[in-house]
């Protein structure tokens, strides 16, 4: 009988195989798949830097700014930089189509620049990452952080002291 | 004679799998390709074989660790020419977090001439799929 009830069940429901290179497959909402990165939000904090467990990820000071370069190849997929990245600037999709030929090997990067830019109060170079504002008590409004983002460390600090003494 | 053969060799290429130190992760996914109906590898045409000499894909695993080196060769020469050359898994393809280690000697491209890379880790069948797919594309011009 059970098999009569399995064979009704293939009949109404088709094949159990998924069409997938045909068709697309399915995937999960949450699966961890190729890492993406957000230049704009990032703090330059280096964290995800520090907690790759496979080294895929590494940022540099260059002339222009700090470079961020993840190698998918080498990614393993454990999530660990969006754990720790405090603005979710770094984060994983659900893509997971890496298959590539041998030629595209070291082409397999997710590439960014965060830029310098001058600082609109001292005028020295410094790096235009995003201000971290999490600690920062009453938060922040949006036209503050867009002031805060313009200035370089030393005078974002200023500007947050100067702050909590007029609070 | 031997165009038609072509196009019939192309429709069946046989699978061998090479473990090259691997932690079984991939080997299971490769695995589940062919094994269980809902990823069904053979749709492709493909077959694991159980001799290295019947073999047209070569699907390799793992990090090479120093002590497999020699066997690894010796099994990939085994294989008949045209060959093509699958990386699964990002230990062959870098190293993966083995990368540096005095046991490992990946990227394994310094020692077999590797065709396609699946990175992943695992990666997952669809993927190992996608990627045999595309060493098919490639044993298509080489033969």
């Amino acid at each position: 009988m059970n098999f009569l009830a399995l064979f009704a069940r293939n009949l109404t429901k088709g094949p159990y195989t998924e069409p997938f290179p045909f068709a697309p497959a399915p995937t999960a909402k949450r699966f961890r798949g190729k890492i993406e990165f957000d230049a704009e939000t990032c703090e330059g904090c280096r964290l995800c830097e520090r907690v790759c467990p496979a080294g895929a990820i590494r940022m540099t000071r260059t002339a222009e700014g700090m470079t961020f370069d993840c190698w998918h190849d080498s990614c393993v997929f454990c999530g660990n930089c969006e754990f720790h990245c405090p603005t979710k600037s770094i984060h994983q999709t659900a893509d997971w189509h890496l298959a590539h030929t041998q030629d595209q090997k070291f082409l397999m990067v997710e590439h960014a620049l965060i830029p310098n830019q001058i600082c609109a109060e001292c005028g020295k170079e410094a790096l235009a990452t995003a201000p971290a504002t999490r600690t920062v008590t009453p938060p922040l409004s949006p036209t503050e952080t867009q002031h805060l983002k313009a200035l370089c460390p030393k005078c974002r600090a200023k500007f947050i002291r100067a702050r909590k003494a007029a609070a | 004679m031997l165009a038609s053969f072509r196009e019939l060799a192309v429709k069946s290429p046989w699978i061998y799998r090479i473990n090259a130190g691997s932690c079984n992760g991939c080997d299971v996914e490769m695995a589940t390709c062919a094994l269980i109906p809902r990823y069904d590898i053979e749709r492709l045409g493909c077959q694991y074989c159980g001799s290295p000499r019947h073999a047209d894909i070569v699907l390799i695993s793992g990090p090479l660790t120093r002590r497999v080196l020699d066997a690894a060769r010796r099994v990939f020469d085994e294989i008949p020419d045209p060959k093509v050359t699958v990386a699964v898994g990002v230990c062959p393809i870098s190293g993966g977090i083995f990368r540096e280690s005095y046991a490992v000697l990946a990227p394994i491209d310094q020692y077999f001439p590797v065709d396609v890379n699946v990175p992943g880790c695992p990666p997952r069948p669809q993927a190992i799929i996608e990627g045999v797919a595309e060493a098919i594309e490639v044993w298509r011009q080489r033969l």
